[in-house]
């Protein structure tokens, strides 16, 4: 009995458990992909359906359909999925003139995201000419909003660049300085440690706003307001205590006997550091950049304020949603390429995140 | 010992290794943490630069204090980020109780779970803005699965004052509850299964065992990540203005940027924000202060490691 | 002209904490020295001493002619054997062990038969394209061994290297590092905290405690003639056991008289008494003969008995203390029997009551 019972209670377990995990998981993916659905639709879909498509679409239908009371020319309609039918789409009189051509095939590729070419479509305007009213499908350009976010917003491209600039320098920075003092805190006992320990932790919840006003005065004295390079140097202020900590445990997980069996078989302290430490301490650093590179390539705050001319790409891309005329898809296709580093880095650095904030020993 | 080549032996050779690696961190916090910490504390009491004839004044002060918008953006952080940690705590630890077991795919749930916290934040803004728009993905959603009829769609960004701030706790808890979920359950893994056994074994219920054994060990886990989470509540901000614009639902750091930003230009209100960063600052250090005091980092004797 | 000779060097830690203290030792060539003490005695800061990794306070470290008291260690012509290996992960077992002879830039065919000559003396030489992670413990030790042979240095010094090992592949070990040792007669450095470890490799025996040499001397000497109580407790198993007895003079005789046994003494060894009225006795467990007839000179009862196979200890309690005793197998006794046990006379054991010192 008491192991049926215990049976049961197992399955029922085991059943609550898949179902909250499921739950949970839906309740993450929905937004992301809703998201990402958004970011792929086109103007038309954006603006003309109701309720709005939930999943991507590859296909458009079009209908191209003879106005009877004017000779040769042409009625263009487009598959609206919540109306479910055909809805007129473009001009409302569509000919085979050059210029009426040109014009349905740009209006098709500007609120539908599908091409098709002038001589494409008087094509289908003979077949319909001879078969009456003709259906066709036409791929969409599914990426076609992230050209166009790029292009639609002015700098965005270039923001992208200071970014990168910005979150290499980062990186940079914080990897070189703050290894150095994480390779003190985890071989040396020095005077002075516990403070520059309370310090570091000190400053890395210390919020960056707070030095980011005065830094728009220096910075602009030693010239670098506007620049990657200064925006660096404050993204770095918290980096760089969060790297101390990083690369202090990296550094504390590689035993240091390996470093002195180095120095007993023929290397300098600093040769055994670049053979046997460095090497062995890949992984943890690449870990500790990933992460510098994230907080600066999200960052907003400080490169709201420390910025004018030469933003950075979050900031375009907040400004784009804050703006009048703010197109809702264009501006998914922005997040999503913002958020997709993020995302590809975190599958890297996860295990250290648990280390950062669980438990932490300070 | 005594030297009078003057040439370092290797023991004080090695004495000062740490302070060479550790003096680049020094010079940089000094240079870009110290002295605009400083410039801050005293810009905030000048009317304007020194060498532009700005004077000592408590008028930035002042003005902040006599704003009414700032207790209510005060109001507002304070009242966020009580909800928000204590909700977001007690779901998480629940959560994680109810998943604490080995599962198939949990590998992959639990990068999952970790993702939504590493989003930029204007993602995040841009996903529940087109989310919670009256035509946006949540409406859809609900239509599509019969919930809603198509004719009734929920306004969800045009409730009351008290609607705001839940809507901005709940898109918040969504950000952060799975992430902190994630941490409760490493740290609950991370301990010796034979602690809980030993509890069961001496008798105790499964209550019992969670309260009197699980918890109390668990506490360094969960202070940590707690009080890094109010630090970061007090700090929201971009979610409030991308879903509601600025001043519609002020918070402390959102007139920080407001006063900096949307009023470019304007010493006396980029003077204001000074002062209302180290207002900011001030609040959030008591809390690292507090944390540091609790988690024992001031009675600890330096050894190696941090 | 020793090989090695440790001039009074100290290492202090901090203002108050010395881990070595004014140590002095001359290491012959060819022999094979252990150092012996509890934990933190100061035998692996001394060690670490001599390899460079640890600065010196004070004194000199002269290797064969040669102060290298303030040299790096890579310069110091020395090897080690770590503790815990520190076989380097990233790197082959190849790879590591031809580390040293890569830098010193030796040609690489002259690497290779030195790293393939030292494999095969350590019965790794089918492994050597592994990495260390997929390799035991015993294997690891071994390429750590490897690793030190393959220098050819002028003093090879080993760590506690056999402490991380389980009991009986640490027993096969020692076998095998004694007779590397006869074939390379590289003057060798041990340090252990293992006792039988010491006394069944050392050439002699270095024994420390509190950062200072207690006694030096060949594995007889330091068991037979133990310099002090500390070491007369600290070698053998069971160790010693101390009896504080009063040196009285009945009828010309010296008697040493405890609450619970008389014994009188010989020629001799009233001569070395002579002048003392309260010292320290120390007896070994194999010391005590068993007397069947019941009238020996400390009578008892058996508290607990442990077969050992051959021998069996049996422990007694004299005056609240237990009393350990090695008696051979074909006794049959029991918990409560009564017991009684005469000393083996001529190797007793005499220290003083103040310094703990040895009376010779």
């Amino acid at each position: 009995m008491g192991s049926i019972r215990r049976g049961v209670f197992r399955s029922v377990r085991k059943t609550t458990l898949y179902i909250v995990v499921a739950g949970i998981a839906m309740a993450l993916i929905f937004p992301m992909f809703f998201l990402f659905t958004f970011s792929l639709m086109s103007d038309y879909e954006s603006y003309s359906e109701w309720p709005k498509p939930l999943l991507p679409r590859i296909k458009v239908e079009f209908r191209l359909t003879p106005i009877e009371s004017v000779d040769g020319s042409y009625k263009m309609e487009i598959w609206n999925n919540s109306e479910k039918g055909f809805t007129p789409f473009g001009p409302e009189e569509n000919t085979r003139a050059n210029k009426s051509l040109r014009k349905l095939s740009n209006f098709i590729r500007n609120y539908s995201n599908c091409f098709i070419s002038e001589k494409e479509l008087s094509e289908i305007m003979d077949s319909v000419d001879q078969n009456g009213a003709e259906t066709f499908i036409l791929k969409k350009k599914v990426f076609n909003n992230y050209t166009r976010f790029f292009t639609l917003y002015s700098g965005a491209a270039q923001s992208v660049l200071n970014s990168l600039a910005t979150a290499a320098m980062t990186v940079f920075l914080s990897l070189s300085i703050g290894g150095l003092a994480g390779y003190a805190f985890a071989r040396y006992i020095f005077k002075g440690k516990n403070v520059l320990k309370l310090s570091v932790l000190f400053v890395r919840m210390f919020p960056p706003v707070a030095i980011a006003l005065p830094m728009v005065i220096i910075l602009g004295k030693i010239g670098l307001y506007d620049k990657p390079v200064g925006l660096s140097l404050i993204y770095s202020v918290n980096q760089v205590s969060l790297s101390i900590w990083i690369t202090a445990s990296v550094f504390m997980g590689i035993p240091e006997s390996l470093e002195e069996a180095s120095q007993v078989f023929g290397a300098s302290k600093i040769g055994a550091f670049f053979r046997i430490t460095l090497p062995l301490a890949v992984p943890g650093l690449a870990a500790c950049a990933m992460y510098s590179f994230i907080y600066s390539w999200n960052e907003v705050i400080n490169a709201l304020i420390l910025t004018q001319f030469n933003p950075t790409f979050p900031v375009v891309v907040y400004r784009s949603l804050l703006g009048a005329n703010a197109q809702v898809h264009l501006i998914a296709a922005g997040s999503v390429a913002q958020a997709l580093p993020a995302i590809i880095f975190t599958l890297f650095i996860r295990k250290y995140i648990l280390q950062m904030w669980g438990g932490v020993k300070v | 010992m005594d030297n009078p080549t003057g040439v370092l032996s290797r023991e004080q050779k090695k004495k000062i290794i740490p302070y060479l690696l550790i003096a680049p961190v020094v010079i940089y916090y000094i240079l870009f943490w110290l002295l605009p910490v400083v410039r801050a504390i005293s810009g905030s009491f000048m009317s304007a630069p020194a060498d532009e004839g700005g004077v000592f004044t408590f008028g930035n002060y002042t003005a902040l204090f006599k704003d009414p918008v700032f207790y209510q953006a005060l109001f507002n952080t304070a009242f966020i980020v009580l909800i928000s940690v204590t909700l977001e705590f007690v779901l998480a630890f629940g959560l994680a109780l109810l998943i604490n077991m080995k599962f198939h795919g949990s590998g992959m749930f639990l990068f999952l779970a970790l993702i939504p916290m590493s989003l930029p934040a204007v993602a995040v803004g841009a996903m529940w803005t087109s989310g919670l728009s009256t035509y946006g993905w949540l409406n859809s959603f609900l239509i599509r699965i019969g919930i809603l009829n198509a004719a009734d769609k929920i306004i969800f960004l045009g409730g009351g004052h008290f609607a705001k701030m839940f809507l901005i706790i709940i898109v918040d808890a969504w950000q952060v509850i799975p992430s902190v979920m994630v941490i409760l359950l490493s740290g609950m893994q991370a301990l010796q299964p034979e602690m809980m056994e030993a509890g069961y074994v001496f008798g105790g219920s499964r209550f019992k065992v969670l309260r009197k054994i699980t918890i109390p060990l668990l506490k360094p886990t969960i202070t940590t990540a707690m009080i890094l989470r109010i630090i970061a509540a007090i700090q929201i901000w971009l979610i409030i203005v991308m879903l509601f614009g600025y001043n519609r639902l002020p918070v402390l750091l959102e007139q920080i940027v407001l006063n900096v930003d949307k009023y470019t230009g304007s010493e006396a209100f980029f003077r204001k924000g000074m002062a209302l960063s180290v207002v900011v600052s001030l609040i959030v250090s008591c809390v690292s202060f507090l944390y540091l005091k609790v988690s024992g980092a001031f009675d600890e004797p330096a050894g190696k490691g941090v | 002209m020793p090989v090695l000779e440790l001039k009074d060097i100290a290492k202090q830690y901090n203002k108050r904490v010395w881990g070595v203290q004014g140590m002095s030792l001359d290491v012959e060539d060819k022999e094979f020295i252990v150092f012996l003490g509890p934990s933190g005695c100061g035998k692996t800061t001394c060690m670490r001493m001599i390899a460079g990794l640890e600065e010196t306070t004070r004194g000199s470290i002269i290797l064969q002619g040669k102060d290298i008291t303030d040299l790096p260690p890579r310069d110091r012509g020395i090897s080690m054997v770590f503790q815990n290996y520190a076989i380097w992960p990233h790197m082959t077992v190849y790879d590591n062990i031809a580390f040293a002879l890569k830098l010193k830039k030796l040609p690489s065919s002259e690497i290779k038969s030195r790293v393939e000559e030292v494999a095969d003396m350590v019965k790794i030489g089918t492994m050597l394209s592994r990495f260390p992670g997929q390799m035991s413990g015993g294997q690891q030790q071994r390429v750590a061994l490897a690793r030190a042979l393959a220098v050819r240095p002028k003093l090879f010094l080993m760590d506690e290297p056999l402490s991380n090992l389980d009991a009986k592949l640490r027993v096969i070990m020692r076998t095998e590092l004694k007779a590397i040792h006869q074939r390379t007669e590289a003057t060798s450095i041990f340090v252990t905290h293992d006792q039988s470890e010491a006394m069944s490799m050392a050439d002699r025996i270095v024994i420390m405690k509190d950062g200072e040499i207690v006694q030096v001397g060949t594995p007889e000497d330091v068991y037979f003639r133990s310099a002090d109580i500390f070491v007369a407790g600290f070698i053998g198993t069971p160790p010693t056991n101390f009896f504080y007895v009063d040196v009285k003079k009945e009828n010309g005789c010296t008697i040493l008289d405890h609450e619970f046994f008389k014994a009188e003494l010989g020629k001799e060894d009233s001569d070395r008494l002579s002048g003392y009225e309260e010292i320290v006795l120390g007896v070994r467990p194999e010391d005590f003969i068993l007397n069947k007839e019941g009238n020996g000179i400390l009578k008892s009862q058996v508290l607990v008995v442990e077969p050992q196979g051959a021998h069996q200890v049996v422990a007694l309690e004299v005056e609240g203390n237990i009393i350990k005793t090695l008696v051979p197998s074909d006794h049959s006794l029991r918990p409560g029997d009564n017991i009684s046990f005469d000393f083996d006379m001529r190797h007793l054991h005499f220290f003083d009551k103040q310094t703990e010192k040895r009376i010779s």
